[in-house]
Order: C-alpha cells, then structure tokens, then sequence
C-alpha cells in the first residue's frame, strides 16, 4: 500500500535495454514455470475423474493381458513377447503412470490462440513463443506430477500389485527418460499447433495425433508383440521414445550400454524436434494473418 | 390515467399430436441440414476428420491381430467371433457418435458458456434441439467399416442369418445406440447439479473401449458392474451374442431393448429434473 500525496508525482520512464542482464531471460523463463503451475492448480478438481479414467485404462488392459495370458498358458507358455504376465502388468501400469506425466495439450493450446488471434498478443511480447511454451510444460508436468500422477500410483500400485524395478537405480534412469519424454512430446505438440498457421482447424489432425501416438509409443501394445519388421521400423521413430523406452528400463529390459543409448537417442529427438519447432516456428509466423482483433 | 391495456399474447396454433412430432421432426431435418452446409464449408476438416476415424479403427484392427497372433483363442473366444463382436459394436456406437457430439460437451458449450438459454427459449424440446445442433458426420464412417467387418467376420464363421436374424438385428443395434444416449444423456444432466466444464462423461467414455470385448473375459465384479451399473455390457456383448455363440454366455440378447428403455427413462428424468432447476449463468 503506498501513500497519495497532494502533488502529483513525477515519474522517470526507464525502458529495459534490449538486451537482459545476465540471468535474465533464464528467471523470466522460469517465471512461466510458475505461472503454468499456479494456471492448472486452479483446475484441480478436473483431474479427480481424470484419476478414475486412468485406473480404467489400466485396469481394462490388466484383465485383457490377464486373458492372453491365460489363453496361452494352457498351451504351457508363461512368457509373450518377452514379457511375464508381472511384467506386462507393470508395463501397462508404469506406462500410463508416465503418460500421465508426460502428456500436454500444447498443440490445442496454440491453435485455440491462432484461430483467435490472440497469438498476435503472443508475437509482440519480448520472448520466444516455442521456449515460453516449453518452459510452461514443465510447470504443468510438475503441477501433474503431484496431483495426477501421484493419486494415479496411489491408486494403481496397491490395486494391481506392480513391483518396483529389479535394481532400485532404475529408478532414477526411469524418471530421467519419462523426463525426456516429457520434453519430446511438448516439442512434438509444438510442432503439431504450428500446422494451425497453416491448416487454421487441425482437431482432426490432433485426434489423429492422439491415435497414433498411444499406438507408436508402445502404451498400447509393446513392440516386441509385433514381427521384426514393424519393430524396426518404430526404432527409427521418435514415439517409442515416450513411453516404450521408459517402461522398458524401468523393467530392467535395457542395462549397460543399452541403457545409455537408448538415453542418448531420447536426448537426441528432444533437441532435434526443438530445432525443427524453431525453423518452422520462425518460417509460420512470417505468413500468419490475423482475423479482426 | 388511463391503466395499460392488457397483453394478450396470441395463442399458438392448434395442433394435434402427430401434427407436432411431424412438425418437430421436419425442424430436427432442416437443423441437419444446416450443419452438413456449415460442415462442408471446411471440406479439408471433414476429411482429415474421416482419415482420422478411419485411422482409429485400423489401429483397433491392428491391435486385435497382434493379440491374437500370440494365443488361438481367447478365454474360448476365436478370433473371427472377436472381430465380429467388434464389428458389430461400431454400428450403435456410430449412430450415438453421429448425435453425440453436443452431449459430450454440453456443461462446457451449453451450460458454462450460457448457451442453453437459448434453446430454452424456442418452442421445441430442448433435448432434441441440443441433440440436433450438431452433428458428427464421421460416425457414418464407423458405421460403414463396423458393417464390413461384421460382414467379412460373419462370413469366416459361416454364419447363415434367417429372416428372425435379421429382424432381431434391426431390433438391437437402434437399442444398442439408444443405451449409448441413455447413459451420456444422464450423465450429461449431472452437468445441472454439478458445475464443472469438462462433466463426468470422459472417463465413462473411456470404459467404450473395453466393451467390445468378450464380457467373459474380464472378472466377476466387471462383469456384473458392466451388466447391471454401467450398462456397456449392453451395447455389443450382449445384443451380439444372439449371433455368435461363445464360452458361457448368457443369451440375454433380446432384453436390450428394454435395457435401453429403463436406461432412457431414467436418463430423461434426471434431465427433466435438471432442467426445472437450471437458473442460467447470469452472465
């Protein structure tokens, strides 16, 4: 609270140099960290039937796997594609646990601007628009992580009995690649919204982002389900690299230098896919026309 | 001063029943034809929108292969019986997609963005104007594949329908998307109690996905919750068993449509009680 005075104050305008001062832009970035934090806190609520609608996807896939595996076994085999019935259970749970983390609706989020055109508000703020949106996917993976995916354990761990990994520092590998994962897909969905630059309505595009990413990420079915073929195909795909990568180090499937490569490569997209968001960023809004406003 | 003279309003005209479902039925018919012309004047939506449908269900189809690339059988379940259980449930689900759409985000659309006031206003019934302003064109594609499926999977089962097959068939699948509607259409009506943009139907809509399964194949608590709470038990398994036979089913196939009844009127009662307690957004 501050006092009025009788006369009116005189004011001297400084405008910010150009240029931050050191650290500049990296708390101004992390301010965005904060402010998705606090935006998706005040929704909270939303993410209790989101709590339930996980369980579902889990519990549905547990009794399918059950059944397969069930079916098999009468024929005297225990393991499919590599996988225990134990495994395929925690790959199910451990695998929309991660998606519960990872997943983002940037995509959404800057065509909803694009085709209101509140982008324009966006364009003449002095950041940049693909590392602010970054930045603001991982305040909301952070605000996710303790009120979704937490209750999502909470639940899912005791009701399905999944076991830790076999070696406890898989642990932290896990939650490293999930992370990356993280990043990936919000480059991804990046990547996705600028087509509303050009496409303005790109729903049927996001739902076909949707389906093919459950599908070529591995949260559905594991690849090693699939013929050689298809698995290598997807091993020069980004997708496994969200949950196929993550759920598989966490079940100790990859160890050594598998380990690291398979790390090495996440990193790799991550940075690949945030380049190419940049150059078609840069390359989108040269041509953007606004309606109205 | 001379008092106002009174307001009459003139009185509407007589009309009698059939006159008025006729009536409504021919404004239900042009509300849809103004959607299809406000659809197709984004024709690269309406496409990208079918690819992605189409999308949908190759990976559904892809994913049913793999499975049963490991096993002969599952739970007893062949997998051209599967595949005709999954055939047949993209018919009602195609008719509920295809008048779905503004049910699904009915407490976003028309209750937090006020738009049901005015549907209040017109002198038609609400349900069926909310259910007639938009339409999901693209459910006519699952539609058109589910019967290609069920078609080529009937074919591998040798199965030979009578003209009792065929009428029981007219009979369920209309049942089967009137249950889909019952159920969205109570949960929808919660939106009236309970404020919140995104409603309870996401993860009701998530359990669709597991109904297309052999009910036997889940446990026992599933099978009655899906049977007798959640009535999705109805919407495939159960009408569809009048034509494939598998391990321990129950044979309840022609109870749908009264399963789709007692759904309905309950649905419709919440939503009528809904209805009288609205109070708008008053923004």
């Amino acid at each position: 609270m501050s006092d009025r005075t009788a006369t009116a104050p005189t004011y001297e305008v400084t405008l910010a140099p150009w240029r931050r001062e050191r650290g500049g832009s990296v708390r101004l970035y992390l301010g965005f960290v904060r402010l998705a934090f606090l935006k998706f806190l005040a929704y909270r609520l939303r993410y209790y039937t989101g709590v339930i609608s996980y369980t579902i996807f889990v519990a549905g896939n547990a009794y399918l796997y059950r059944a397969l595996f069930a079916s098999r076994a009468e024929a005297g085999s225990v393991e499919i594609g590599g996988f225990t019935l134990a495994e395929m259970i925690t790959y199910i749970a451990v695998a929309w646990i991660g998606r519960s983390f990872t997943f983002n609706n940037i995509d959404r989020t800057l065509s909803h601007q694009v085709q209101q055109g509140e982008i324009a508000m966006q364009l003449i703020k002095p950041f940049h628009v693909q590392t602010v949106m970054m930045f603001e996917a991982i305040g909301e993976a952070a605000f996710r992580l303790l009120m979704f995916t937490v209750p999502i354990m909470v639940v899912v761990v005791p009701l399905f009995g999944i076991h830790g990994p076999p070696d406890p520092a898989l642990y932290g590998w896990t939650v490293l690649s999930f992370t990356l994962a993280l990043i990936m897909n919000s480059q991804l969905n990046f990547l996705v919204g600028c087509l509303a630059f050009y496409l303005k309505n790109i729903t049927g595009v996001i739902r076909a982002k949707h389906i093919s990413m459950d599908f070529l990420s591995g949260v559905l079915v594991p690849f090693t389900f699939f013929p050689e073929w298809f698995q290598t195909v997807v091993a020069w795909l980004p997708f496994q690299g969200l949950s196929f990568v993550p759920v598989t180090i966490y079940l100790g499937k990859r160890t050594g230098p598998d380990l690291a490569e398979a790390l090495i490569v996440q990193a790799a997209w991550a940075v690949g896919m945030f380049l190419v968001g940049r150059w078609l960023w840069n390359r989108a809004v040269r041509q953007v026309t606004l309606q109205g406003g | 001063m001379s008092p106002l003279p009174p307001v009459i309003l003139a009185p509407g005209p007589q009309r009698s029943r059939p006159e008025r479902v006729r009536r409504q039925l021919g404004i239900v018919g042009a509300y849809f034809a103004q959607f299809l012309k406000m659809r197709l004047a984004y024709r690269v939506d309406f496409l990208v929108d079918l690819g992605a449908n189409l999308f949908a269900i190759g990976v559904q189809l892809t994913t049913l292969t793999v499975l049963f690339s490991k096993v002969d059988a599952l739970m007893g379940w062949s997998f051209e019986q599967v595949l005709f259980i999954y055939g047949f449930s993209l018919l009602p689900l195609g008719m509920f997609n295809v008048i779905s759409i503004n049910l699904y985000r009915f407490a976003e659309h028309y209750i937090a963005d006020g738009n049901l006031d005015r549907v209040l206003v017109r002198p038609i019934n609400p349900l069926a104007q909310v259910l007639s302003e938009s339409f999901n064109v693209s459910g006519l594609n699952e539609i058109i594949l589910g019967t290609g499926i069920m078609i080529f999977a009937a074919g591998r089962l040798d199965l030979q329908p009578d003209l009792l097959d065929a009428l029981v068939f007219a009979v369920v699948v209309p049942s089967a998307a009137v249950i889909y509607v019952g159920v969205f259409l109570g949960l929808t009506a919660v939106s009236f109690w309970h404020e919140d943009r995104m409603g309870l139907s996401p993860p009701v809509y998530n359990v669709i996905r597991f109904a297309r399964y052999p009910l036997t194949i889940y446990g026992r608590w599933v099978q009655i919750f899906l049977t007798f709470v959640l009535p999705f038990a109805w919407v495939a398994y159960m009408p569809a068993t009048w034509f494939v036979d598998g391990p321990g089913v129950q044979r309840w196939a022609l109870l749908t449509p009264l399963v789709a009844l007692l759904v309905t009127s309950l649905a419709y009662a919440i939503w009528r009680a809904g209805l009288r307690r609205y109070a708008s957004t008053g923004s």
